[in-house]
């Protein structure tokens, strides 16, 4: 049985070295461009074609997708400032469900099974909030940490809590999208080489394997989903200060 | 051979979504299109019933406001009528009543000067009598009847042989 973990690693597929740095265009990097594509030959090319007032099947699809994303924005920032993130958690929900979702074919790569990948998303997302939260409240927004209602006694035992509270959020963010992913295809992995191990018992992890496909595909639009939600909560609690 | 194997079980999952998933997710996205150009197509049909309710509407509206003109211009017409009707009536009647007290006035300025003229003979008389009385004496009176016979007889000859 073959190591369960080599589908995660990384493959140089055109090297390409300039001054010291390692710019090539790994399999990883191509999975990207796969799931970009795939959001704009999905979204980008029916838009630019214009969009009929009765939709096609796949005009339908992008709206129901963007009413639900828009849906889920207005809820947890609100309808006002909702607005102007639309566009972003939209993008943020597409191409997360793209890259998880083309990890699902065989041969391909899973790029959100990159902790650095999912890690920078959720880096982002963190510096992001900041940003929002000191430009919409200045000094105010350091209010977040003390969350209201409290004692005042409690306040010097919050404020640090608050503050790990506060750093482990990009972190969970990131694992969270990094493990489901990255377990599920190792599940797979395992009962592929389960499967290949025996002849005569090789059928039933295979079988398990079209049921965990399956899952593996819900769990690809759950845990897009979850990322995204707990974006939009982030920027509504920066927004709305608790 | 894993890979083999994972593409084969990908198929056969697709199979499976094939069979169960996607039609019940296309009749559902085929559903939601029906129900949007059946509600455009309607809500078509209402603009175009609107329009044609609006249409009719201003038509009578206009033939509502013609008639209404032609109402108010016979209710002027009618009115100037009956008011020149009744400005002839009015002075008809103030030339009945004018000419009515004219010929009121008229005979009691006449009663009243005969009258006045009565009273006047009476006067006369009485002040001729007086007057006679003392001045004339007896055969002056005697006189006076025979002249005044004499004048009665001459009148009556004159009235008998014209």
């Amino acid at each position: 049985m073959g190591n369960p973990l080599h589908h995660f690693e990384v493959h140089n597929v055109i090297p390409i070295h300039i001054g010291g740095l390692d710019l090539s265009i790994s399999n990883a990097v191509i999975a990207m461009w796969v799931g970009l594509a795939l959001i704009g030959s999905m979204f980008v090319l029916p838009a630019k074609r214009g969009l009929s007032l009765i939709p096609s099947r796949l005009q339908n699809v992008l709206e129901i997708a963007l009413e639900f994303i828009r849906g889920m924005v207005y809820e947890f920032i609100g309808e006002e400032e909702g607005k102007k993130y639309v566009p972003f958690i939209a993008s943020l929900f597409l191409f997360v469900l793209a890259c998880n979702l083309i990890g699902m074919i065989p041969g391909s790569y899973t790029i959100t099974c990159q902790i650095v990948v999912t890690g920078v998303f959720a880096l982002g997302i963190f510096i992001m909030t900041l940003v929002i939260g000191f430009s919409k409240h200045g000094l105010h927004f350091l209010g977040i940490l003390v969350p209201p209602g409290i004692p005042k006694v409690l306040i010097p035992l919050m404020i640090p809590i608050e503050i790990i509270s506060m750093v482990a959020r990009p972190v969970s963010l990131s694992v969270r999208l990094f493990a489901n992913m990255t377990a599920g295809h190792t599940i797979l992995a395992v009962l592929f080489g389960l499967a290949m191990s025996s002849v005569m018992i090789g059928w039933l992890p295979f079988g398990f394997t079209i049921a965990i496909n399956g899952l593996e595909i819900a769990i690809a639009f759950i845990q897009a989903y979850i990322f995204t939600i707990l974006t939009c909560v982030y920027i509504g609690d920066v927004i709305n200060l608790h | 051979m894993e890979f083999y194997l994972s593409a084969l079980s990908f198929v056969i999952l697709l199979f499976f979504l094939k069979k169960f998933a996607f039609p019940s997710i296309l009749s559902a996205l085929d559903e939601r299109e029906k129900k949007i150009r059946g509600d455009i197509e309607e809500s078509e049909k209402l603009k175009q019933g609107i329009e044609e309710i609006k249409v009719d509407l201003e038509k009578k509206l206009k033939a509502a406001h013609e008639k209404a003109e032609t109402i108010v211009q016979l209710a002027q017409d009618e009115a100037k009528k009956l008011q020149e009707k009744t400005v002839q009536e009015t002075e008809a009647k103030v030339k009945q009543v004018q000419r009515e007290s004219e010929q009121e006035i008229e005979s009691s300025k006449n009663k009243l000067l005969q009258e006045i003229r009565n009273y006047t003979a009476a006067l006369t008389i009485a002040s001729a009598e007086n007057f006679l009385k003392k001045t004339m004496d007896d055969t002056d009176k005697k006189r006076l009847v025979d002249d005044s016979i004499e004048q009665v007889i001459q009148e009556l000859e004159k009235r008998q042989r014209n």
